[in-house]
């Protein structure tokens, strides 16, 4: 690794040993959310058997978490995916912090180059709701000019080396099916980040005008970065998801990747309002997403009352609370929802909902 | 676990977040002790990773004859700089110290 690629796609680190030690926290988090610990499956059986005992599943989530954390093996988990979350950012934020002056040049000298275009309102208000350190990323998505570059950083370790080419995001995007005319002419990519959905569809439907928005400037930027040096013609500008400002019926595809469960609830249905009016008759609107309360395994339910609290994730109980079918329904959207991959325990912890406007 | 004083929340409310350094074990210092171990181990990791890497690039490379690490002394300027990231360490471990909220009594 050279000491000084700040020309990378993802810039490297400032040392070496910055890369060695995030290597570990992958490693790490792999090892405590996975079978390394096997917190997950042991936790469940708890759980499930007390259910038995009780003779009634969960429903109360306060119940659940009394029962839960009188349990050592509870209150380590709990520690140590807290602490995982901490080390990272903090090595991360270190590390990217020390080479800022170079990696605030670099995303200027791509501000405004092509292919593709950067629109940043001067006079844009980022709403409140935003406000928040999204999973303890510190400075959240728009208080630090390189949040982007460290949101996709935390993302490489977050997918544990499984996204370091966009692979994820390609396969979603794969997995999207288009309007049944087929006809793809605009896609919009709903808080897009930094744009790793929005590179896939334009790959997907190369003759497509395709345009990222979101709240956040720096994460644009390292969007329209990420693009033009792909040599991919994308527009990213900043925009509301649920104030688009774009013309009704406007879209083939409007896509969403895991956005709702960071909205609180109003802005959730606005979203989706906004998106039957933006998305053209026949049009399809694809969610990514959390799975639902009612189907979750008692660790998972567990698992999202914890990161609500503990991983700066605060509307994601009211998300997961919500019928987001039925939202969908009565904005005009006929889909059909699947949970993505089981896990043991239980059902995944994403779905997708493909909707159809009507 | 002990339940910590909220961080800011926003106008739309939501589930209320913790703040800094919560304590989820039955004592803080049982909290700060795993932060420690933790890092330790990472620390750990990404010295042997550079040891293993450096030695070896010197062994594809014929620079030095097996052992000599072993036998070799730094200079002035190196040893200086050693120490520093000797203390460098120590923080980076050890700051975890300074999370242990001075007010906290132990559970029984």
């Amino acid at each position: 690794m050279s000491p000084t690629a700040t020309t990378a796609v993802l810039p490297d680190l400032a040392r070496r040993d910055d890369a060695a030690y995030l290597d570990f926290v992958e490693g790490f988090r792999e090892y405590i959310l996975g079978k390394g610990a096997d917190f997950e499956d042991r936790l469940d059986a708890q759980a499930r058997a007390e259910a038995g005992r009780r003779g009634q599943a969960w429903t109360d989530l306060e119940e659940l978490r009394a029962y839960l954390q009188r349990f050592p093996l509870t209150q380590m988990r709990d520690r140590l995916v807290r602490t995982q979350q901490e080390m990272k950012w903090h090595r991360l934020a270190r590390s990217y912090s020390d080479r800022r002056k170079e990696l605030e040049a670099e995303l200027a000298r791509w501000d405004n180059q092509g292919p593709g275009k950067l629109l940043l309102d001067p006079a844009f208000k980022v709403p409140d709701y935003a406000n928040v350190e999204f999973h303890l990323q510190p400075g959240g998505y728009y208080h630090d000019a390189l949040s982007g570059f460290l949101y996709h950083y935390g993302t490489k370790v977050f997918f544990r080396g499984g996204n370091d080419q966009d692979e994820l995001h390609g396969a979603l995007v794969g997995r999207a099916p288009p309007p049944a005319d087929g006809k793809v002419r605009r896609v919009l990519d709903m808080a897009c980040s930094v744009g790793q959905s929005s590179t896939a569809f334009k790959r997907r439907y190369p003759q497509a005008e395709v345009i990222g928005i979101d709240y956040a400037a720096p994460m644009l930027r390292v969007a329209h970065r990420r693009a033009a040096m792909a040599g991919l013609d994308v527009t990213f500008a900043q925009r509301l998801v649920e104030k688009t400002g774009f013309p009704d019926a406007h879209f083939d595809i409007t896509f969403a990747f895991i956005v709702f469960h960071e909205l609180p609830l109003r802005i959730i249905h606005e979203t989706v309002r906004e998106a039957a009016r933006i998305t053209r008759p026949g049009g399809r609107f694809i969610v990514f997403d959390f799975t639902e309360s009612a189907i979750k395994s008692p660790y998972q339910l567990y698992h999202r009352w914890f990161d609500a609290r503990h991983n700066g994730e605060p509307y994601s109980q009211d998300f997961c609370d919500c019928n987001l079918d039925a939202v969908l329904a009565n904005n005009g959207f006929s889909a059909d929802a699947d949970v993505m991959a089981q896990r043991s325990g239980g059902a995944g912890y994403v779905k997708h909902w493909f909707a159809t406007r009507v | 676990m002990s339940e910590v004083a909220s961080a800011p929340q926003t106008p739309e409310g939501g589930t209320p977040i913790i703040g800094p350094d919560p304590i989820y074990l039955r004592d803080p210092l049982l909290d700060a002790t795993v932060r420690m171990v933790v890092e330790l181990t990472a620390q750990m990791w990404v010295e042997r990773e550079r040891r293993m890497s450096l030695e070896a690039r010197l062994t594809e490379a014929g620079v030095l004859p097996a052992g000599a690490a072993d036998r070799w002394q730094p200079s002035a300027e190196l040893a200086a700089r050693l120490k520093q990231e000797r203390d460098r360490l120590v923080d980076d471990v050890f700051k975890e110290l300074r999370r242990i909220p001075a007010t906290a009594v132990s559970q029984d």
